[in-house]
Order: structure tokens, then sequence, then C-alpha cells
């Protein structure tokens, strides 16, 4: 759950986001920043640590995220770096994915594959979903090789698992 | 102190007896010289009686070989002095019947009560000393019944605590088979598990080889493809 100033942040980034716009590229650009320092901890350990001057943590964003992102999603990752903040990033951007979902009347569907989706396969597995939960479901996929192969599927409380990794556990099981 | 009188007044009387009455006895022997003859002896020239009798004897025997002719008996004393100390005797026998007899009695009477009172006493201490003795006798039977008594529970103490030792031993000893059959069998069956676990592993894992061998994206496309049809058919 997150707590006040999570939610703070996520506000703020969400407006300026708005602001910058696109809000939906930017949303999507933060969630799999969040997703790439939540799955490293060196990063996160170097992004974090205090002995390294502030301007040299948000030189390295930049050089991560320069000419790959919107210059709204590089800004505000290195706002929250140059805050101390990084370690909440991934809270402040579930945060902020579920008031931008909750803004579009939407429920965020965390869609995790082998390999990335297209914007049809994103179209139709959200409609999918929205038939399946009869909700409005906005997916954000995030790419984990883990899985093998399939999707895990998880909205609000329903986890939808069709992964090779979940048939391979059942087979292990099974033994 | 009268008793010591009595005593000395007996004394008296028997040493009188003996020194005042009696005189020491002479043998038939012609009075000393200078002294004047009794009335009853015969004038210087005649024969007495007794010469005159001897004669007679002999000339009757024609014989010397008669009596009066025989020495007296030196230890015969005289009839007068048999009498005398008859009298002295009796008088002083009297005197000690008389005085000396009661007193005698009564210091034997007094004698033979102390005797008897120390008999007594004796009596008593014995009899005290017997129950002191039957006492002690009890009492040293009881201290050997207690004796006996505390031996015999500090034996059945100690079988008791050998019986709970031993019974002990035996459960722990039990205890320990049964604990160490049960490890036994738990380590058994976690050996089994470990290795259906190992075995299911290095499956999974040469399953999981073979699928990432042969998941290619195309196939990993349809997998996609087939969650999305699955999830929208269920409704």
């Amino acid at each position: 759950m997150a707590d006040d100033r999570t939610t703070a942040y996520a506000e703020a980034l969400f407006a300026v986001a708005r602001a910058e716009g696109p809000l939906a590229e930017i949303e999507d650009e933060l969630f799999r920043v969040a997703q790439v320092v939540r799955g490293n901890d060196e990063l996160r350990d170097k992004l974090a640590d205090p002995h390294i001057p502030v301007a040299t943590r948000q030189q390295i964003v930049v050089d991560l995220l320069g000419g790959k992102a919107q210059p709204a999603t590089t800004n505000l990752v290195s706002l929250v770096v140059g805050n101390g903040r990084v370690r909440d990033l991934p809270a402040i951007v579930d945060a902020l994915v579920s008031k931008a979902a909750q803004e579009a009347n939407k429920e965020v569907a965390e869609v995790r594959s082998a390999i990335p989706l297209t914007d049809d396969q994103r179209s139709r597995l959200a409609d999918a979903l929205g038939k399946a939960t009869g909700k409005q479901v906005e997916v954000k996929v995030i790419v984990d090789p883990s899985i093998k192969g399939g999707i895990i599927a998880q909205v609000g409380d329903t986890v939808i698992d069709g992964s090779i990794r979940r048939r391979l556990d059942q087979l292990k099981h099974a033994l | 102190m009268r008793r010591f009188r009595l005593l000395l007044a007996a004394a008296a009387v028997v040493f009188v007896g003996l020194f005042g009455f009696a005189r020491p006895g002479f043998a038939q022997t012609a009075p000393p010289e200078g002294t004047t003859p009794t009335s009853a002896a015969p004038a210087e020239g005649e024969l007495s009686h007794s010469a005159q009798e001897c004669i007679e004897q002999i000339e009757s025997a024609n014989s010397i070989d008669v009596d009066c002719q025989k020495a007296p008996n030196p230890m015969v004393p005289e009839k007068n002095e048999v009498i005398w100390g008859f009298v002295g005797f009796a008088v002083v026998f009297g005197l000690i019947a008389w005085k000396g007899l009661p007193a005698i009695k009564a210091g034997m009477n007094a004698r033979t009560e102390r005797i008897q009172g120390d008999l007594d006493a004796a009596e008593s201490q014995r009899t005290e000393a017997d129950t002191l003795l039957v006492e002690y006798r009890a009492q040293l039977a009881d201290a050997r019944n207690e004796s006996a008594r505390i031996i015999e529970e500090a034996r059945q103490a100690a079988d008791d605590v050998k019986r709970t030792l031993a019974a002990r031993a035996e459960s722990d000893i039990a205890e320990m088979r049964s604990r160490a059959t049960a490890d036994i069998e738990s380590a058994k069956v976690q050996a089994i598990a470990d290795l259906r676990g190992e075995v299911a592993n290095l499956a999974i894992g040469a399953a999981e080889q073979v699928v990432e061998r042969n998941l290619d994206r195309e196939t990993n496309v349809a997998l996609v493809e087939s969650f999305i049809n699955q999830v929208g058919a269920k409704n």
C-alpha cells in the first residue's frame, strides 16, 4: 500500500506526464523503467548510492534513457533519482499507473510475457481480459524471459497464468 | 555409743572373771618353807591320811603298783580351781547373758537390719538395674528393630530407585530406539523425497532445455495468441 509520500510523488509525476504528454507513452515508459529498477539490484543501488554525486546519478539516467524515451520520462526519473527516492520508484510508478487507470475508469492488467507484444496483441489481450474480468482493462506488459513462454496476466487479485513456467512447475509437482 | 559402753562393760566383767577369781593351778606340792601348814595338814612326824591310805593299798595289794603311788597328772586342775573357775565362768556368762547378750543381740539385730537394708537396697538396686537392663535391652531391641527397619527401608528405597532407573533406562532405550527408527524412517522418506525431487529437477531441467531449444519466436507468438484466444473465449 502506497504511503502518503509515494502517493504525492505519483500524483506529481502524473500531473507532469499529463501536462507534458503523451501521457500513455510516458506512463508506459515509466512503468518499464520501474520494472527494470525493481529487477536490477546493481542499477538500483548505484542510483541510490549517496556517495555518488546527484549529478552523476542523474547523468546515468540520462545516459540510459536519452534518445530512447520521452524527455519528460527522463526528466521525471532524474527528478526521483535527484531526490534520493529511486528505491521508491517502482511503488511510485505503480501508484501513478493505478491513478491513470482510475482516471480513465480502467483497471491495470500487469502482463508478463516472454516476448514483447505487438500493439495488436495488446489490444486483443486487453479486450480478452476485459471480457474475462468484466472491467475496462489497461495492459502493462513486462517482458520476463523467466516464464519461458506464454503469458501471466494479473488484474487486481485475479491471476491468469498461461505460462510455460507454470506448466513446468505443475509437471515438477506431479513428479 | 551405747553399744560401745556395753561392750566395755562386758570386757570388764570378763577381765574380772578371768583374773579376779581364777588362781593358777598347782600340782600337789609341799607347802613352801616358812609357811604355816593348814589345819588339815598332818603334824611333823605323822603320816598324812592319804599316805596312810596308800600304805594300806600297797599292803593289801602286796604290790607297789597302786594308784596312790602314781604321780598326779599336771594337766588336771585342782577341784577348787575347777569350782571357782566354773563359778567365775557362770558369773561371767550370766553377766554377759544379762548385759552383753541384749547389746550383742541389739548390735546383731542392727547389723542384721543394716545388712538386710543393704541387701534390700542392693535388691532394689538390682531390681532397678534389672529394670534398667530390661529397658536397655528393650531400647536396644527397639534400636535394632529401628535400624533394621531403616536398613530395610533404605534397601527398599534403593530397590525402588534401581527399578525406577532401570525402567527409565529401558524407557529411554525404547524411546531412543523408537526415535532412531523414526529418524531412519524419516531419513529414508526424506532421501526418497530428495531423490524424487532430484529426479524431478533433472527431468524438469531436461524438459526446460528441450522447451528452450524448441521454443522459438513463432512458438512463443503462437502461445500468446493461444492465451489471448482462451481468455477471450471464457465469456
